[in-house]
């Protein structure tokens, strides 16, 4: 598997406050990396370090290149990135919000090529938008949306797909949607996905592999398994955590509010 | 899926400059006194030089219209009600006198001059708001507005003072001319070319532009993902747009509204996609004013004694759009700020 992202000794403050310290973490090829943490640990702002929109000290290698040797148009057709809350206007049509992933390769006056309009039907095909065409954005159910909006990504053909809590809002049906979806595309497409969540338990069913960070720093590294661990996150999270191994392997984890009691 | 191909952006301005061109045909038709029917000869000439005017003007804030709103990410962004216009009109008045004429002499033609000196109200008033509307780099619709206002406000006393101090310039239609703006033969050849060239010029890079405007909707964040220099495209597109009203109320005065209700329309008709929205509303914007300077002359003739500025006109049919606009807007939830 050939690595995509590698980030080292990365390190950044908010003015004089520390949020980042020292972190380092690779991406492979078809791999679905998961980046854990209580709120403030870190996991936006790593992610916006990793696209170039922040300034940190260490360093960022995107496919063998260091970051600040990227043009910005040219890291956004590699790197596609989808924020917590997309933007979008309510009377936008969902071929007009697909079509914007294609911004990096258009030319002049906006003109489209031949190629620009078969990637937005082959990712509306693979997605199932097509029927949606026509729809406007603030007619679609919470799922549809982000369905349009990783559609909006894969739009830019990226070899890597970065996303900051992508099932915050929601239902448990639509998450689990959106988490399959995203590990299929890595591991049937190669993408490299790497993803902020705050469920454990779907970082657990999903994830390849997972960074917990707590207060800028990594705390462990490693498989769900290996990281999930109750006593960790227990500590981690200051809620008391109950871990279940289930016969088939995986993980469930529960605050354990009996015990906490 | 339609592919935006160079033939499809061409068809899609023939058909805008054909809209344009069947209502300004019509206009043909009315006199300057009001009244209708087709031009002698001799009257041809003076009917198509108000109507190339009128459409010039309205072209230049219909289209202005569209890149503030995609670049505000704010329906309800106009030139006339975020101030542009009297900040242009105030320094275009401010030009009429001898220091700044001779001053200006110096660097440039006498037109140009004027159309310089309206940028820089038109460029001074959009800092303005850009600075005191912004927090954490998000602009609040209803503080965008307030401080238009306040711009609005202020321009108006100042221009009220200068007059006051100064007295009234001959020709220049008097603090009338300032509240609202018309459109008027007396506008010399220069000024004429110099406004066309500076609108042209203008709308050329807001249509090189208007791709990535599209990305301008969303966050900054999401913009620079998709390989757009945010601040960069801001900053030229807030030129232009500058630019192209300067040059309008160089010659009109403030004429409001034409700049909010043009996008909406358009809008209507081809959708959000601001390289359809800017083509489309130029031509509504041209064939709208040209349209209501008709209108206007048609009720001097029959019933005012005095000429009626076609800014009159469109504030009475764009202030209850305006309203409405916002009324929708709250009932989305204010999703004006949050695009």
């Amino acid at each position: 598997m050939n690595t995509l992202l590698f980030a080292r000794e990365v390190t950044f403050a908010y003015a004089q406050r520390p949020v980042l310290n020292n972190v380092q973490l690779a991406l492979s090829e078809g791999e679905v990396l998961m980046l854990l943490g209580p709120n403030g640990s870190g996991k936006s702002t790593l992610i916006r370090i990793l696209l170039g929109q922040l300034r940190c000290s260490g360093a960022v290698v995107w496919e063998g290149r260091s970051l600040r040797s990227w043009k910005r148009r040219e890291l956004a057709r590699r790197v596609a990135y989808l924020p917590q809350n997309p933007t979008c206007e309510p009377d936008q049509r969902v071929i007009d919000v697909l079509r914007l992933g294609r911004a990096p390769y258009l030319s002049a006056f906006g003109i489209e090529s031949v190629r620009d309009v078969r990637v937005v039907e082959d990712v509306a095909r693979q997605l199932e938008l097509t029927e949606l065409f026509d729809r406007r954005m603030e007619e679609l159910s919470g799922g549809q949306r982000q369905r349009v909006f990783v559609g909006r990504c894969l739009v830019q053909e990226p070899r890597t797909l970065l996303l900051d809590e992508p099932s915050t809002f929601l239902d448990l049906r639509h998450q689990v949607e959106v988490c399959q979806l995203l590990q299929n595309l890595a591991h049937q497409q190669g993408i490299g996905v790497l993803m902020a969540l705050h469920d454990l338990n779907l970082a657990s069913a999903f994830a390849d592999r997972l960074i917990l960070l707590d207060q800028g720093t990594v705390a462990a590294e490693g498989s769900p398994a290996r990281v999930l661990d109750a006593d960790l996150l227990s500590r981690l999270y200051g809620v008391k955590m109950l871990r279940v191994d289930a016969r088939d392997g995986r993980t469930v984890l529960l605050p354990d509010i009996n015990l906490h009691q | 899926m339609n592919r935006y191909s160079p033939q499809r952006a061409i068809l899609i301005l023939t058909a805008s400059a054909a809209l344009w061109a069947a209502i300004a045909g019509l206009c043909l038709l009315v006199g300057s006194t009001g009244q209708a029917g087709l031009p002698s000869a001799a009257q041809l000439g003076y009917r198509i030089e108000v109507i190339l005017l009128a459409s010039l003007v309205g072209a230049a804030l219909g289209a202005a219209g569209v890149v503030y709103q995609a670049i505000l990410r704010n329906p309800l962004a106009d030139p006339y009600l975020l101030g542009v216009s009297s900040g242009a009109s105030l320094l275009s008045y401010v030009w009429q006198f001898g220091l700044a004429t001779s001053l200006m002499a110096h660097l440039g033609g006498a037109a140009l001059s004027q159309q310089a000196f309206a940028f820089i109200g038109a460029a001074g008033a959009v800092c303005i708001v850009f600075l005191l509307a912004s927090r954490r780099g998000r602009l609040e619709p209803v503080t965008l507005l307030l401080v238009g206002v306040i711009v609005n406000a202020v321009n108006g006393s100042i221009f009220l003072l200068v007059n006051a101090i100064v007295g009234e310039r001959p020709g220049s239609g008097g603090p009338l001319s300032f509240l609202v703006g018309g459109i008027n033969a007396t506008v010399t050849r220069q000024q004429e070319i110099a406004a066309t060239t500076v609108v042209g010029v203008g709308w050329v890079v807001m249509a090189a532009l208007a791709g990535q405007l599209n990305v301008a909707s969303l966050s900054e964040s999401e913009a620079q993902s998709l390989g757009v220099r945010i601040h960069r495209l801001r900053w030229i597109a807030l030129i232009a747009a500058s630019l192209v009203t300067a040059a309008a109320v160089a010659i009109s005065g403030p004429i409001g509204f034409v700049g909010l209700v043009c996008p909406h329309v358009a809008r209507l008709l081809v959708g959000t996609d601001v390289r359809k929205l800017l083509p489309a509303a130029t031509a509504i914007g041209a064939a709208l004013l040209a349209a209501a300077d008709a209108a206007c002359r048609c009720i001097a003739g029959t019933s005012a004694r005095t000429v009626l500025p076609v800014g009159v006109l469109t504030a009475l049919l764009g202030g209850p759009f305006f309203l409405l606009l916002l009324w929708q807007s709250r009932r989305r939830g204010a999703p004006e700020g949050g695009r």
